[in-house]
């Protein structure tokens, strides 16, 4: 497709102001890169760059996308692991860092946030509402609310300790595809019972249309306690989920663990002793703080069930971020080391065990690369595995990278399969296009393909996220 | 400073392939915070520029020099770097990025030299 860039320029310098319109080729190319381990290449890279600041401004930008059928793709801060946040095309990326209003309304019970928001910023001006943000990514330093509810992740957070974040979401502002901006849902903290459009708009990926104002109800920040249990190997922390669900305990908001191998890099990295065996760090909460205390002190006598090593709470707060660091910043920690190639696999919870051992020995086998390490962490809790195939070092080529994530990509889905399960937090299109057509009948993947269509007819955002990504 | 082209280069080339772009140190930098978040004035942005300017895909141009020139060098990125676990030393990068510019070593550039 060819295009004008001059004139590109001018048309959506009328609609965002000049100052929010960046065609130059090195800024296109810093929106085109993402965490997937390749470089971009001809095809990913934008005409245009624009910087919107309202729902009027990204209503005439599709409106003119779709007279000129230029794609747009949205970009809250690129942190997404499975390739949503690379354009797959050329075309206009509609960032929205500019959309940053925060606005807490504690007499009527919700708080409502520009999609740029980033979570760590929104996490620090609940906490002065005494609210909590109930989305718990790795990356909240930098990762938007827009895109955190777009892909309705859970990340850190045990969905059967406190929902997802789209179980919050009151309603939403957005501009359709084509360019009509709609109100979805309610300003009361009761959501709407029966067909409500804004749970089409959870979890969708971009791909129905941009979100330019979340309106979520306010969560009273409740207490925490934090646990870190050691074990002799990762299996009796798999049993000692397995035995949580089966003994219907109520799971805590938080249930982490690293691996024998990432437990040592991480807690290298961080400055702790080697610890022995595989971590397991746990945040419970409660709405009293004396309520909070009993739960841990529950928990920790469940967990001694499991035979632990050592299971203790950790009281002082700087200890806690330590350990909690070595956790949240171990995938960090192994990338600093070499390169690395991520899973996510979510099985059914009583056949947590198998489906490590089976990830596990795939990562060991892999056919398109051998002398890789297995090292794996996650949201145990939850339950996620995060299988890595780890390399130590940074010099492989572009094609052997490609070759690792699809062979990756491919068994880690067929565990999913195989043991009932889906993911949890990377959402299911671009790179995971190809488990939604094995894991459900074709009907899934067709109805979508209509969904999409009904609203997009077009094709204008996210071009190339449902038609899946290699 | 007087460093050697292929010394630059060499270093270039290796730390900057570090970089996942994971963008954890684009909040702490002052310019972007003074551009409302444009991601090529953030240090993130600029290391994938010398990266590309390295291997072809960018040439020598006035977005680049605005963008590596934006650079405060405050080092806010290296703490940050450090502490997200990769452990780059971002500011410095950026300073042998803006040499090979200011001593016209980027290949293809028009006052190429050496």
């Amino acid at each position: 497709m060819e295009v004008n860039r001059d004139k590109l320029r001018k048309d959506l310098a009328k609609i965002v102001g000049k100052e929010h319109v960046f065609t130059d080729r090195p800024t296109s190319v810093v929106y085109a890169k993402d965490t997937m381990p390749w470089d971009v290449e001809e095809k990913n890279i934008p005409y245009a760059v624009v910087r919107p600041g309202n729902a009027q401004e990204i209503s005439k930008l599709l409106k003119y996308a779709n007279e000129k059928l230029i794609p747009v793709h949205t970009h809250g801060s690129g942190t997404s692991l499975v390739g949503l946040a690379r354009p797959k095309t050329n075309c206009i990326v509609l960032d929205t860092a500019r959309m940053k209003d925060i606005r807490v309304y504690p007499e009527r019970g919700y708080f409502v946030a520009g999609p740029g928001v980033h979570l760590a910023q929104l996490r620090k001006e609940l906490a002065n509402h005494n609210a909590m943000l109930p989305v718990f990514p790795g990356s909240e330093l930098v990762a938007t609310i827009g895109g955190a509810i777009a892909v309705n992740t859970s990340a850190h957070g045990v969905d059967a300790a406190l929902g997802k974040p789209g179980d919050f979401i009151l309603g939403f502002e957005l501009v359709l595809p084509t360019g009509e901006i709609i109100a979805t849902g309610t300003e009361s903290t009761r959501r709407p019972a029966g067909i409500d459009p804004t749970k089409f708009f959870i979890g969708s990926e971009g791909l129905l249309g941009v979100l330019t104002l979340i309106r979520m109800r306010i969560i009273p920040l409740p207490s925490f306690q934090h646990i870190v249990a050691s074990y002799r190997s990762t299996e009796d922390i798999l049993d000692t989920v397995m035995e949580m669900y089966r003994q219907r305990i109520f799971p805590p908001l938080f249930f982490e663990y690293l691996d024998e191998n990432a437990a040592k890099i991480g807690y290298e990295a961080v400055g702790l002793d080697e610890p022995e065996g595989a971590v397991a760090m746990m945040r419970i909460h409660s709405w009293s703080k004396v309520g909070c205390e009993d739960r841990a002190r529950e928990f920790i006598e469940f967990l001694k069930g499991g035979s632990p090593i050592e299971a203790r709470i950790v009281a002082d707060l700087e200890e806690w971020n330590k350990i909690w660091s070595s956790r949240a910043e171990a995938g960090n920690y192994m990338y600093r080391l070499g390169m690395t190639f991520g899973s996510e696999i979510s099985p059914r919870v009583d056949k947590l065990r198998d489906a490590f051992q089976d990830a596990k020995s795939f990562i060991l086998n892999l056919d398109s690369y051998k002398g890789n390490e297995f090292i794996s962490f996650g949201h145990i809790g939850a339950p996620t595995i995060h299988a890595y195939a780890f390399v130590r070092t940074k010099d492989i080529p572009n094609e052997v990278k490609k070759a690792i994530t699809l062979e990756m990509r491919e068994k880690s889905e067929d565990l999913n399969i195989k043991y009932g399960g889906c993911g949890g937090e990377w959402g299911l299109t671009a790179q995971r296009v190809s488990f939604l057509k094995k894991k459900y009948e074709k009907e899934v993947y067709e109805a979508l393909v209509k969904l999409k269509k009904a609203l997009d007819p077009n094709d204008i955002l996210n071009r190339g996220n449902l038609q899946g990504w290699i | 400073m007087d460093i050697d082209r292929e010394e630059v280069i060499d270093t270039l080339v290796k730390e900057v392939g570090k970089c996942r772009a994971c963008r954890f140190c684009i909040d702490v930098c002052p310019a972007y915070q003074a551009t409302e978040g444009i991601e090529s004035m953030a240090p993130y942005g600029r290391i994938q520029i010398i990266k590309y300017l390295l291997n072809g895909m960018l040439a020598e141009d006035d977005p680049i020099v605005y963008s590596l020139y934006s650079c405060l060098q405050c080092g806010r990125c290296d703490r940050l770097c450090q502490a997200k676990g990769q452990n780059l030393e971002v500011s410095n990068l950026i300073r042998l990025g803006k040499y090979l510019l200011s001593k016209g070593l980027v290949k293809g550039s028009k006052d190429e030299k050496g």
